[in-house]
Order: structure tokens, then C-alpha cells, then sequence
């Protein structure tokens, strides 16, 4: 008799998830599934409205990643007012990007520290009373303090370009509104009120040579855990092939390292994706038109960015770019749970990049707005923390927005994901028809990785629980468990 | 580190764009502008694991938000205490979590209370219903007379 087994919902990622297994008469695992039951529509109801209020409406999209969105509508409306990146004033362009790197920093800080420290440090089959935030300031309480210090800091970035923490404002079609003044800049700079970012620095080292020192410890997990092929997506810099998160051209890899996408501007990515839809999700399927759905899907997000790039321009994090493809000597790492250290890496490339452009004195000019001639069309794909962002916008002749096109992060994860639940299915349920804590813990380790944000991703609401199900061959539920 | 000396903090928990969700902003929106000068206001739409820092710098913290229930007097003071939760997600996390956090990461802990003001709608909506506005008043009421007066 085949069953399906059911994960619902999934906890600690970003939104509600669900998760079904279908056994077959053996209890062996014919196919696994991620489902993301949310919806929300935001890019229905954008349109109608004046195409400047775009990067102050999607940002509402999320609480934890909003200067993305925000980022991300205000390159696309920049082309709508005729001002390419490039053309934006250099003043602008530094100013957005410490926004963004401000932004990535605390956003990966907080995956690290209060997400995914946690499994690692306890091991994902350890108490759940005791495998979260709080068992980690029990009794890591140096780590907690300095994973709260770091979020605090690029929060206080966000703050300064944006105005506040979430939700705040910093562009404008062609620029931004404010610069940035000595005094405000002193603070992340003199340690007096805030650890400094040479602090910051320091403590992004450490915390990459905890993660080397526990990949030497762990190695066989983190080697085979949800190990799949796949092809991987990101930006890079257009002059060097070089990590980049703020604006540069699309590659991507298949599963060798093979280029799938050859360093294509990104304004063009509608020539080369289509969106998969599949009826058990809300959440949609990218893939690469050339490829197919099958073969042509990509992750998104830290491991796939270092996958690809050609080099890290900041000297700490490219010295410890060296040492993250030494791992796999100069391969591609397919390995779903080196995730982790890759984040790591761009959180120290965060900083230096943060460093250089707080002492940059370009950001104490007024030279914050461009203008240009007016187009019908802008696309605007940055690197959000958890991957490739795309913004697309049309409007009509009475600046009305009437079209938008979003594809998230983890939307471009979606099938990433669902190879991950499968590879748990497969190891580690087969053959057992009764759901176990183990086995909610694995699930969600697996899509932990990719820092899911299920409510961006259906640019739905919600809260975020598991729920695992064991169907059999007749639909019925064997078993079920629900963990809020 | 900056001191922030003998402080006390508001905590306004809450979303605006909710209905009545907005208490908590409500709250700070009517106050924050006859405090004494040894009161801070904070909005937030949910408490995170990084504000047992910021609470460790007060002696007295006020976490304020709306609650389902309803009580006669339209609101319900109640003291805070510590309390090791193991649930965390980004998009909620309990007053006393937070304390907990504070007590052991910081070794400080704050004096707290936490005020739900009840609300009765929820919606997508921007604007209190008039049941939260008239608990909104009746808390407000309370809070200048009895509570501030305690910890001025």
C-alpha cells in the first residue's frame, strides 16, 4: 500500500510550508513535494498605481527583507525615468549600495545567528527546547551577543541611508534623498556608541573560522546532506566576472560548472526565463528557456554566488573564497549545507565593502539626482541575501503601473528546495511509514539552508509552521504532525 | 557603549496597516509628546532577539500592544517576568523572551510590564474601530494617572 507523509508547517524560515511524502506499498518514497500554500497577489494589486510609489509599496512585501525590494523596484523605475545604473551620480550609487550591503549583512546575520546556529551547534536531532535562539544565548552567550551586535549594525546602517530599520525610504526615481553627513558616519566608524566596523570585520573572521573549524569536525554530513546536482545562478561584475550584489550581469552554471548563461545584461532575463506552474504551489518555477524545465532550474542565494564568481574584489573575503573552493578543489559545490559558509563569506564581504564606502567621501556629497528621458518600461535585478531579485515594470502614458513582474529569491530556489525535501525523503523516511521528530528536524535543516522567505516568494502574509503528512497509494493519511 | 542612564522605555508592538493591530503605535503616537525627558518610545512590529540589548539599558521597560481579549476595562496590565520560550520565529517573539534574553546574555533585568489594549478587528485596514479607540483612551487614562506616577 503507497502513503503520503505530510510536513506542515515548517518552522524557522520566512512563511508557511507544507510538505508531503507519498509512499509506495513498500513504504519506500515514490516522490516528495514542497508546497507554499500562501498567496497575497502583490503584483496585481501594484498595478493601477503611479509607477514612484513602486519602491515604497513592494517593499511591505517583507519585514525582513524590504531594502531589497526597495532597492530592487528603485533600479527598475530608475529606466523608467531614463536613468540607467551606470548614469545614476556616483554619490547615489555608493549611498544605495551601503544601504545594500547594510541590508545583506544583518540579514545573513540573522539567518546565521538565530536560524541556523542552532542545528549546528546542537545538531539537528537535539531537544527543539533547547536547539533555538535562546538555548544558543544559554550557552554561546559571546556568540549570541556578537551575532545581536552585528544585526544591530547593519540595521543601524539601514537606518542611517533609510531612514529606519524596516519599511524606510532612501530612494528616488534617478538618486536618493539624503547624503550621508561626517557626524553619522563618525558613529560606525569610532566605536564609541557602536562596535566599529573594523570590530565588525573581526568578528565576521571569527565567525568563518568557527564554520572551517566545524566543517573539519562535520565533514561527512555537511559532504552529503542534501547533495544534489543543480545549476546555479547570481550576478556578477561586468568588467571581471567578480562577485557582485548591487548591478551586474546574469551567469549561471550547471551542475559541473558548465556556462548555462554566459554573462548576459540583466535587463534581458525575459529572454531567457519562463516561469514554471505546477497546481500543488503557489510558488512558481524558474528555469532556463534554452535548458527546459527539467534541467534548466537554478539555485539562488550565497553558495550559488560563490559557485560562480571569478573572484571576490575585498581581500579578506577573497582569501577565504580561496579556501571555500579549495574544499572541493576549484569544483562546483553542489553541497546544499556549505550554504552556510558561503553566507559567511559574504557577510565579511559585507563589511569590507561597508568599510570602504564609509570612508569614501563621495557619500558626504550632494550630487544625489539624476534625470533622463522618460521610458515605458523598467527592470531592475539586484543580489538579495537570499538570491536574484528581479523587479519588471510597465507603465502607460499617464504613469500608471501596468504590469509587474516579480521573481524572488525563493522562487528561483523552488525546485531547489523540493530536491532537497526529496534527498531527506529518500535517506532518511524511506521505509518508514510513522513521522518522527527526526524527521520534521531534517526537513527543515534541508530548506533552512536556502533561508527560505515563503511570504516574499508568494508575496503572501503569513505565519511560518510545518506540516508533515504520510499518504498512502489511495490518498489516505497515515500520519501526520503539525508543528506551530 | 552609549549609557542610557535611569531610563525608562516604551515598547509600542504593532502594524498600523491592521486595524486594531496599530494599538501599540496608538499608544506611543498619543504619549510621546508629554513624556518626561527620562522616557524613550520605540515602534516595532515585532519584538526581536536584538531588543534584550536594547532593553538592557533601561530600568523600566513598557511593552505595549493590542490583545484579542476583551476585558472590561478595554486593557490589562500585567508585571513581566522571564521566561525561556523555546519558540522563536522572526515574526513574533514573547515580551518575556525577550527579558530572558536580556537576564542572560546582559545579566541586566529591566523592570517590566506588559499592557494589551483589546482590540477587535484585525483586517487590512489603516485606522482603530471605535471599541479600540474608546480601550486606547481608557488605557491611556490609566496609564498617565496610576502608572506614570509610579515610575517618574
Amino acid at each position: 500500500m503507497s502513503q503520503k507523509l505530510v510536513i506542515d508547517p515548517v518552522t524557522r524560515v520566512e512563511g508557511h510550508g507544507k510538505v508531503t511524502v507519498h509512499l509506495d506499498d513498500k513504504n519506500k518514497v515514490k516522490d516528495a513535494f514542497f508546497h507554499v500554500v500562501e498567496f497575497r497577489g502583490f503584483e496585481r494589486f501594484i498595478q493601477g498605481h503611479p509607477y514612484w510609489e513602486a519602491p515604497v509599496l513592494v517593499q511591505r512585501l517583507c519585514g525582513i527583507c524590504p531594502v531589497s525590494h526597495h532597492l530592487a523596484a528603485a533600479k527598475a523605475i530608475d529606466q523608467i525615468v531614463g536613468i540607467d545604473p551606470l548614469d545614476l551620480s556616483l554619490p547615489a550609487q555608493k549611498i544605495r549600495k551601503l544601504l545594500h550591503f547594510g541590508q545583506v549583512f544583518q540579514s545573513h546575520a540573522l539567518h546565521f545567528f538565530y536560524l541556523a546556529s542552532p542545528d549546528l551547534l546542537f545538531g539537528y536531532d537535539a531537544d527543539p527546547l533547547k536547539r533555538n535562539v535562546v538555548g544558543v544565548a544559554m550557552e554561546y552567550p559571546s556568540l549570541a551577543k556578537k551575532g545581536i551586535l552585528m544585526r544591530k549594525f547593519g540595521q543601524e546602517i539601514i537606518k542611517l541611508v533609510a531612514g529606519k530599520r524596516i519599511h524606510g525610504i532612501s530612494t528616488t526615481p534617478g538618486g536618493v534623498h539624503k547624503k550621508i553627513t561626517v557626524k553619522e558616519r563618525s558613529y560606525f566608524l569610532d566605536g564609541k556608541d557602536l562596535p566599529s566596523i573594523d570590530t565588525m570585520i573581526d568578528w565576521s573572521v571569527e565567525i568563518i573560522d568557527f564554520i572551517k573549524e566545524y566543517h573539519q569536525k562535520n565533514k561527512t554530513f555537511l559532504d552529503t546532506f542534501a547533495t544534489y546536482p543543480s545549476g546555479h545562478l547570481g550576478l556578477v561584475k561586468k568588467e571581471n566576472g567578480f562577485l557582485e550584489l548591487y548591478d551586474g550581469n546574469l551567469r549561471a552554471t550547471d551542475a559541473e560548472g558548465n556556462i548555462t548563461l554566459d554573462d548576459v545584461p540583466d535587463v534581458d532575463y525575459n529572454r531567457h526565463f519562463y516561469e514554471g506552474v505546477e497546481k500543488w504551489s503557489y510558488l512558481k518555477f524558474p528555469y532556463l528557456k534554452h535548458i527546459g524545465r527539467e534541467k534548466g532550474w537554478n539555485r539562488v542565494g550565497p553558495l550559488a554566488r560563490i559557485n560562480i564568481c571569478d573572484g571576490i574584489e575585498t581581500p579578506l573575503a577573497e582569501q577565504e573564497r580561496k579556501a571555500f573552493k579549495a574544499a572541493t578543489k576549484g569544483k562546483i559545490n553542489n553541497m546544499t549545507m556549505y550554504t552556510h559558509w558561503a553566507r559567511l563569506i559574504e557577510i565579511l564581504y559585507c563589511a569590507e565593502m561597508m568599510k570602504n564606502l564609509l570612508e569614501d567621501d563621495d557619500i558626504l556629497s550632494n550630487d544625489l539626482v539624476r534625470k533622463g528621458k522618460r521610458r515605458d518600461e523598467g527592470i531592475g535585478i539586484i543580489e538579495a541575501p537570499r538570491g536574484t531579485l528581479i523587479h519588471h515594470y510597465e507603465v502607460d502614458d499617464k504613469d500608471r503601473i501596468t504590469r509587474c513582474n516579480l521573481i524572488v529569491s525563493t522562487t528561483h530556489n523552488n525546485e531547489a528546495m523540493n530536491q532537497a525535501v526529496r534527498w531527506v525523503a529518500q535517506n532518511e523516511i524511506s521505509g518508514k511509514p510513522k513521522v518522527t521528530e527526526a524527521m520534521m528536524n531534517q526537513i527543515e535543516v534541508a530548506i533552512r539552508a536556502y533561508d527560505p522567505c515563503l511570504s516574499c516568494a508568494t508575496h503572501a502574509m503569513g505565519q511560518m509552521p510545518l506540516e508533515l503528512t504520510i499518504f498512502d497509494q489511495y490518498g489516505n493519511i497515515l500520519d501526520e504532525r503539525i508543528r506551530q | 557603549m552609549k549609557e542610557y542612564g535611569n531610563k525608562i522605555l516604551i515598547i509600542g508592538i504593532g502594524n498600523c496597516g491592521r486595524a486594531d493591530d496599530g494599538l501599540g503605535w496608538a499608544f506611543i503616537d498619543k504619549i510621546k509628546n508629554s513624556l518626561p525627558e527620562n522616557f524613550d518610545c520605540e515602534y516595532k512590529y515585532q519584538l526581536q532577539v536584538e531588543d534584550a540589548e536594547l532593553i538592557s539599558h533601561y530600568n523600566v521597560v513598557y511593552f505595549v500592544d493590542a490583545h484579542k481579549e476583551q476585558f472590561d476595562t478595554g486593557f490589562i496590565l500585567s508585571e513581566g517576568y522571564p521566561i525561556a520560550t523555546h519558540s522563536f520565529s522572526t515574526h513574533e517573539l514573547d515580551p518575556r523572551t525577550v527579558l530572558y534574553l536580556a537576564k542572560s546574555i546582559y545579566n541586566k533585568l529591566p523592570k517590566s510590564y506588559i499592557l494589551g489594549i483589546s482590540g477587535v478587528s484585525f483586517q487590512l485596514k489603516t485606522g482603530l474601530s471605535d471599541k479600540a479607540k474608546e480601550n486606547l483612551s481608557n488605557a491611556l487614562d490609566f496609564f498617565n494617572e496610576k502608572t506614570l506616577n509610579l515610575v517618574i
